[in-house]
C-alpha cells in the first residue's frame, strides 16, 4: 500500500529505573495512512507520551518494528534520526517549547536552519507562509515572552508545519490553554488537515478527540480501541 | 529573627557537606593567599619603621640615567640638597662599612654605619647607655669614638654597665665606646657599630670625599613625588656644573623599606595583582556557586515571596551563608597563612649571610590583621550580594508561571557568561605573569657562571687600610697566606681573587684605546666588573681560555699593565679582529690614564645579579693592582670542616686581628645570589597554580551549570532535528565567544605584566610569545574542555528525556 506513512509492529518499551521496570508500551501495533487525522487518548500514565516519542524518533523502542514512509528507522543512527525528525516530523508540544532567546521568525525558522538544502531566501519565504497560516505574520518580530499562550502554540504550530514535515505530532496541544485559545489551535489542525496534512494528536479532552477522523484509546500501553469516529463515518458515507 | 536565619542558613550548608566543604575550601586559599602576599611585602617594603616619626624618615639616594638602585651621593652633592630642598627637614648622612672587631676570642667582622651625629636624633631613639658622637668627635683627628649596638656589648661585654669609656680595637686601632644602642636597634639597616663622619665638606675636595646616603624627614604636606620633583632641580643645576661628574645623575626620596625594591618594582606589582586576582576569582567562583544554589531554590523562594515574605529576609538568609563559609574558610586561610609567614621569616634569612634588615619580622601584625577583616568583609559582600541581588531581583511571578526558565534565566545567563569570562581573563593574566617570572628564575638560576663550583670552600678577608696601607703588603699577605694553605693538609688548590664568578664584583668605567667617548662624564664611558685575581685562578676555577693566554708570573709586578678580558668583551667591542694586544683603561676622577694590555680572552663569567644586563669583566692580575677586599677560594680533598679549621688556623698565624669571614661553599654563594627571585617566582608559581586550579574548576562549574539550565533547549533543538554534532558545534561556538572575550584583554594583560618582567630580567621577548601561546592554548583546552564535556553529558540522554527536564 503506497498510502501507508507510518508502520509498528510490535512495539515494546520498558523503561529501566533503580531496577524497577516499567512497561510504557507492550505490542503496539498501528498504521496510520497519509492524510489521516488520529487521535490518542487514555487515563493518565498509560503510554501515550511514550508513544508519541517513539512515533517523532525522539526514543527508541524496546523490541518491535518501525516503518515511515517505507524505510525501517527501528534500528538507524542518531544521525539519520535527527535528520528524519527535520525534514519528515513537526511537533507540537503541551508546554509549546519555544526558545525564549529568539523571536518569534527565527524560532518558526530554526529547524529551517538545520538543513543545508536551503537558501537563506528560501527559508524566509517559508517562515513568512507558515506564520501566515497561523495568521501570526504580524508579530515576527516578537519575543515568545511577549506573546499569550495561544500566540505561542500558533507559533509552534508555525514551527511545525514550515519545513513541509510529512506528519505533525501533537502531544496535548490545547492542555496548557484556555478553551477559547483551544479551539482555535484545534480549528487550526482542522484547516491542516483539510488542506492535506497527516496528523497524531494525543489529547485528554474528548472534544478535541471529535475533530480527529480516527480515535485510539491506549490502556496500560496497549490499544484497546481504534475506530474512525462517526462524524467521518458519517461523511464517507 | 536574626537567629532563625543563622539557623537556617547552617541547616542548608549541614544540608550539602561537599558543597560547604568545598566552597569554604576555595575561600580559604583565596583569603589565605592574597592576606599571606600583601603581609609579606608590607613586612620588607613598605612597613613603618618602628620609631616615632617613622613614616616621614626618608633615604636620599642618586639615580644614574633613571635608575632607582639605591646609589649614594657625593657629599657635595647631598650638601647642595640640604641647603636648597624646602620640602624635607632634618637633614642626615650615613654610608655603610665593615669594621673588624678583634676580642681576646678573635677577630670578627661587624656591618657598621658612619653618619653624621644627628643621625640618632632623626629616628627618635636615644642611647641606652651613655651617649651618642657629637659635632667635636666629627672633627678630623679628633678622638676616635664609637656607638655600639646591644648585641656587642652582651656578647663583646657581658652586658656590662661599665662599658662606657671602655677601649675597642676596631680595625687595629682604639676606639673608645661612649654609647650603647638598644636592642633591636641596627638603623638603617642592619648596623651593630656606628662611627663618626669625620668628612666635613668644607675641608675635602670634590673627587675625594666619601659618598654618603642622605637622610630626612618629610615636612608634612609633601608627597614623595613632590620631593622627587625639588631633588631634581637641584641636581640639575649641579650638572651645569659639574657636567664631568654629573652627566646623568639626579636624586630620589624612598622610605628606607621602600628602598629594597629598588628596581624590582614591575614583579612587586605583579605579585600583588595576582593577589588580588586570585581573592577576585575565589570570591566569583563561591559566589557562583551559592548563586546555583540560589537558582536551585528560586521556586521555593518565589513561593516564599507570594506568601509574604519580605525581601529583606531572603537576602538576609542568603547573606548568611555568606558569612558563615567567608569567615569559616579565612580563619583557615590565616592559620595556614600564620604558618606560612612563619616559615618565610627562616627561608628569607637564609638570602643573607648577615642577619635581615630588622623591620623583617613576618607575621600577623596589625596590617596583616586589619587587611584580613577588610578582605574578609569584602569576599562576604561580593559572594552574598551576587546571588542575592541575582536572586531578589527577578520577577517572581514569572518563576511561579514557568518554573525556573524565562526572564530569570536570561539575566543569570547573562551573568554566567561574565563570570566566565572574567575566570578566562583572570587566569590568562596570571598565568602569563607567572610563567614569564618562573622561566626568568630558571634560566637565572641555571645560568652559567662560567666556573667550575663543585667542592670549593670559600672565605672573605677584608685587609685593612691601617695594617696594610701599601700595595707591597698586600700583594705580600696573599702570597704568604696562598703558599701557607696550599702546603696543609685537606685542601687542594687555592684560587685567590677580589670576586669570584656569580659573585658581586666591584664595577667601574673603562676606556677602550680607539673608541671615542664623546660626552665628558664618567657615566658615559661603558661600565664593567673589575676583578683582580691572583695569577693561575682563572684556571684553577675552570674558566676557559678562548684566546691569548693566562696570567702567569712573568705578569707579577706593581708596574706591570696586562689584563684579560671575556669573550662577551671581546664580542661586544672586537667583533671583527682579536682582542689581543688592544688597550683599555679605567676612567676615574684621577685622571690616571694607564693603559693596560689585553693579553688573553676567556669564555663569559657572570658576576652579581643575573637579572640586570650583566657587564662583561676585565681581570687584572692581583700582583699588579692588589684590593683590601678579597675572596679566598679553597679545593677541597677532605671535609669542609677540616678545610674551615685549616683556613681560620692559617689566618691566626699570619695576623690574629684579622677575622675570615662569609665561609661557606662556592655552589651556597652563588645559589644565595639567585635564592631571592627562586623564592619569589616559586611562590609565584604555587599562586599561579592556586589560580588556575580554582579558574579552571570555576569556568567548568559555571559551563556545566550553564549547559545543564539549558538542557531543555537541547531538547527541543534535537526534536527539531538538530543533531548531536551541531548541537556540540553551537556549544563550542560559545565557549570560543567567550575565549575569545576574556582571553583577548587577558592576553593583553598578561602580556604587558609579561612585558615589564622580560624587560627586568632581559628575557627574549620570543619567550614572551611562546609563552603567550602556550597558556592561551592552556586556557583554550579549559574552556572548550569544560564545554565540550557537559555538552556531552546532556547528549546522552534521548531528546524525550531532554524535553522532560526541568
Ligand atoms: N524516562 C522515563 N523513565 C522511567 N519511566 C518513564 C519514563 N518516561 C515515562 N515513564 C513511565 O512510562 C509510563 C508512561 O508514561 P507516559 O509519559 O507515556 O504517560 P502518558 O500517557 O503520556 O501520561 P499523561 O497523560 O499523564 O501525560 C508511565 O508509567 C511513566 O511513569
Ligand atoms: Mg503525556
Amino acid at each position: 500500500m503506497t498510502n501507508t506513512l507510518i508502520k509498528l509492529d510490535n512495539i515494546k518499551k520498558i523503561f529501566f529505573t533503580d531496577e524497577v521496570e516499567t512497561h510504557a508500551l507492550s505490542n503496539i501495533s498501528l498504521t496510520i495512512n497519509k492524510g489521516e487525522y488520529v487521535s490518542i487518548s487514555g487515563p493518565s500514565g498509560c503510554g501515550k507520551s511514550t508513544l508519541l516519542s517513539l512515533l517523532g524518533l525522539l526514543d527508541t523502542s524496546t523490541s518491535g518494528q518501525y516503518i515511515l514512509s517505507t524505510h525501517d528507522v527501528s534500528s538507524i543512527s542518531k544521525k539519520q534520526r535527527a535528520h528524519i525528525r527535520n525534514k519528515e516530523i513537526g511537533f507540537i508540544f503541551q508546554s509549546f517549547n519555544l526558545i525564549s532567546d529568539l523571536d518569534v521568525e527565527e524560532n518558526v525558522e530554526l529547524p529551517l536552519t538545520y538543513r543545508h538544502d536551503l537558501t537563506k531566501v528560501q527559508r524566509k519565504e517559508m517562515v513568512k507562509n507558515a506564520l501566515e497560516k497561523v495568521n501570526m505574520a504580524h508579530r515576527a518580530k516578537h519575543f515568545p515572552s511577549q506573546l499569550s499562550g495561544g500566540q505561542q502554540q500558533r507559533v509552534a504550530v508555525a514551527r511545525a508545519i514550515a519545513g513541509d514535515p510529512s506528519i505533525i505530532l501533537a502531544d496535548e496541544p490545547t492542555g496548557n490553554l484556555d478553551s477559547e485559545n483551544a479551539q482555535a489551535v484545534m480549528a487550526l489542525l482542522a484547516s491542516l488537515h483539510a488542506e492535506g496534512a497527516t496528523i497524531c494528536m494525543v489529547t485528554h479532552d474528548p472534544r478535541s478527540a471529535e475533530r480527529a477522523d480516527r480515535n485510539i484509546d491506549i490502556l496500560d500501553g496497549q490499544i484497546v480501541s481504534d475506530k474512525s469516529t462517526s462524524k467521518n463515518s458519517v461523511e464517507a458515507a | 529573627m536574626i537567629i532563625q536565619d543563622i539557623n537556617y542558613a547552617f541547616r542548608l550548608l549541614s544540608k550539602k557537606p561537599a558543597f560547604t566543604v568545598l566552597t569554604t575550601l576555595v575561600m580559604a586559599v583565596g583569603i589565605g593567599v592574597s592576606v599571606y602576599m600583601f603581609s609579606f611585602f608590607n613586612t620588607i617594603l613598605y612597613k613603618d619603621l618602628p620609631f616615632e616619626d617613622g613614616a616621614s624618615l626618608v633615604v636620599i639616594n642618586a639615580s644614574v640615567n633613571g635608575t632607582h638602585d639605591n646609589e649614594k651621593l657625593s657629599l657635595h652633592d647631598f650638601n647642595e640638597i640640604k641647603n636648597n630642598v624646602n620640602g624635607l627637614s632634618e637633614f642626615s648622612s650615613y654610608y655603610n662599612t665593615d669594621v673588624i672587631v678583634s676580642s681576646k676570642d678573635g677577630a670578627r667582622r661587624f656591618p657598621a654605619i658612619i653618619s653624621e651625629p644627628n643621625m640618632f636624633a632623626l629616628t627618635r631613639v636615644k642611647p641606652l647607655l651613655g651617649r651618642s658622637y657629637n659635632q667635636a668627635e666629627s672633627n678630623a683627628g679628633a678622638e676616635k669614638v664609637v656607638v655600639i649596638g646591644y648585641d656587642i656589648w652582651q656578647n663583646q661585654f657581658a652586658g656590662n654597665d661599665n662599658v662606657i669609656d671602655k677601649l675597642m680595637r676596631l680595625n687595629g686601632e682604639n676606639y673608645r665606646v661612649i654609647g650603647v644602642m638598644p636592642e633591636d636597634y641596627f638603623f638603617p639597616n642592619i648596623a651593630q657599630l656606628w662611627l663618626p663622619n669625620t668628612e666635613n665638606v668644607a675641608q675635602i675636595s670634590r673627587k675625594d670625599a666619601n659618598s654618603v646616603h642622605g637622610l630626612a624627614h618629610i615636612v608634612d604636606g609633601n608627597s614623595i613625588a613632590d620631593i622627587d620633583g625639588q631633588l631634581n632641580l637641584v641636581m640639575q643645576r649641579i650638572k651645569q656644573q659639574y657636567p664631568e661628574t654629573n652627566n646623568g645623575l639626579s636624586a630620589y626620596a624612598v622610605s628606607i623599606p621602600g628602598s629594597g625594591a629598588s628596581d624590582g618594582q614591575p614583579v612587586i606589582y605583579t605579585m600583588h595583582i595576582v593577589a588580588i586576582l586570585i581573592l577576585i576569582l575565589a570570591s566569583i567562583n563561591v559566589g557562583n556557586l551559592l548563586l546555583s544554589r540560589a537558582v536551585e531554590r528560586s521556586k521555593e523562594t518565589a513561593i516564599r515571596v507570594a506568601l509574604g515574605a519580605p525581601r529583606s529576609r531572603l537576602i538576609s538568609q542568603m547573606l548568611w551563608e555568606s558569612i558563615i563559609i567567608c569567615s569559616l574558610g579565612g580563619i583557615i586561610g590565616l592559620l595556614v597563612m600564620a604558618w606560612g609567614l612563619e616559615v618565610t621569616e627562616t627561608i628569607v634569612a637564609t638570602f643573607f649571610t648577615d642577619p635581615p634588615a630588622f623591620w623583617w619580622k613576618f607575621g600577623l601584625d596589625s596590617y596583616t590583621i586589619t587587611l584580613f577583616f577588610i578582605i574578609v568583609f569584602s569576599t562576604i559582600i561580593v559572594t552574598g550580594l551576587l546571588p542575592a541581588w541575582k536572586n531578589s531581583g527577578g520577577d517572581f511571578n514569572a518563576v511561579l508561571r514557568d518554573g525556573t526558565r524565562g526572564a530569570l534565566s536570561k539575566k543569570s545567563g547573562r551573568v554566567n557568561k561574565m563570570l566566565v569570562i572574567s575566570e578566562i581573563f583572570i587566569s590568562m593574566t596570571v598565568l602569563i605573569a607567572a610563567a614569564v617570572m618562573v622561566f626568568a628564575s630558571y634560566t637565572q638560576s641555571r645560568a652559567d657562571i662560567g666556573a667550575e663550583t663543585k667542592n670549593i670552600l670559600n672565605a672573605s678577608v677584608v685587609l685593612p687600610n691601617s695594617k696594610y696601607p701599601s700595595e707591597q703588603e698586600q700583594v705580600q699577605f696573599v702570597k704568604t697566606l696562598t703558599s701557607l694553605i696550599e702546603n696543609s693538609t685537606g685542601i687542594g688548590e687555592v684560587i685567590i681573587a677580589s670576586a669570584l664568578p656569580g659573585n658581586f664584583s666591584y664595577e667601574t668605567s673603562f676606556a677602550i684605546d680607539g673608541f671615542e667617548y664623546t660626552e665628558q662624564s664618567a657615566l658615559s664611558y661603558p661600565v664593567m666588573n673589575y676583578v683582580a685575581v691572583m695569577p693561575g685562578s682563572l684556571d684553577k676555577l675552570g674558566v676557559e681560555l678562548k684566546q691569548g693566554r693566562y696570567f702567569n708570573s712573568g705578569d707579577d709586578g706593581l708596574d706591570k699593565k696586562s689584563v684579560i678580558v671575556t669573550e662577551s668583551f671581546a664580542i661586544k667591542y672586537f667583533n671583527e679582529t682579536s682582542a689581543i694586544g688592544k688597550r683599555v683603561r679605567t676612567v676615574s676622577s684621577d685622571n690616571n690614564i694607564d693603559w693596560l694590555t689585553i693579553v688573553g680572552v676567556v669564555e663569559t663569567t657572570l658576576h652579581g645579579e643575573r637579572e640586570t644586563q650583566n657587564f662583561p669583566s676585565v681581570y687584572r692580575p692581583f700582583t699588579q693592582a692588589p684590593r683590601n677586599k678579597l675572596t679566598i677560594a679553597m679545593k677541597m680533598t677532605a671535609s669542609q670542616a677540616l678545610a674551615t679549621k685549616t683556613l681560620r688556623k692559617t689566618m691566626a698565624s699570619i695576623d690574629a686581628e684579622l677575622p675570615s669571614f662569609k665561609i661557606e661553599t662556592y655552589q651556597q654563594s652563588v645559589e644565595r645570589i639567585t635564592a631571592p627571585i627562586t623564592f619569589i617566582s616559586n611562590l609565584t608559581a604555587l599562586f599561579a597554580l592556586a589560580a588556575v586550579v580554582l579558574a579552571a574548576s570555576g569556568i567548568y562549574g559555571v559551563m556545566s551549570n550553564t549547559i545543564n539550565q539549558r538542557t531543555h533547549e537541547i531538547g527541543i533543538k534535537r526534536a527539531l532535528g538538530a543533531d548531536e554534532q551541531l548541537i556540540t558545534k553551537e556549544f563550542l561556538l560559545a565557549g570560543l565567544k567567550l575565549l575569545l572575550w576574556g582571553g583577548i584583554p587577558g592576553l593583553l594583560a598578561g602580556g604587558f605584566m609579561g612585558f615589564g618582567m622580560s624587560q627586568m630580567f632581559g628575557t627574549d621577548h620570543s619567550v614572551l610569545i611562546i609563552i603567550a601561546t602556550l597558556m592561551t592554548i592552556l586556557v583554550g583546552s579549559v574552556v572548550l574542555l569544560a564545554t565540550y564535556l557537559p555538552t556531552q553529558r546532556a547528549l546522552i540522554v534521548e531528546p524525550s528525556q531532554a524535553l522532560h527536564y526541568q
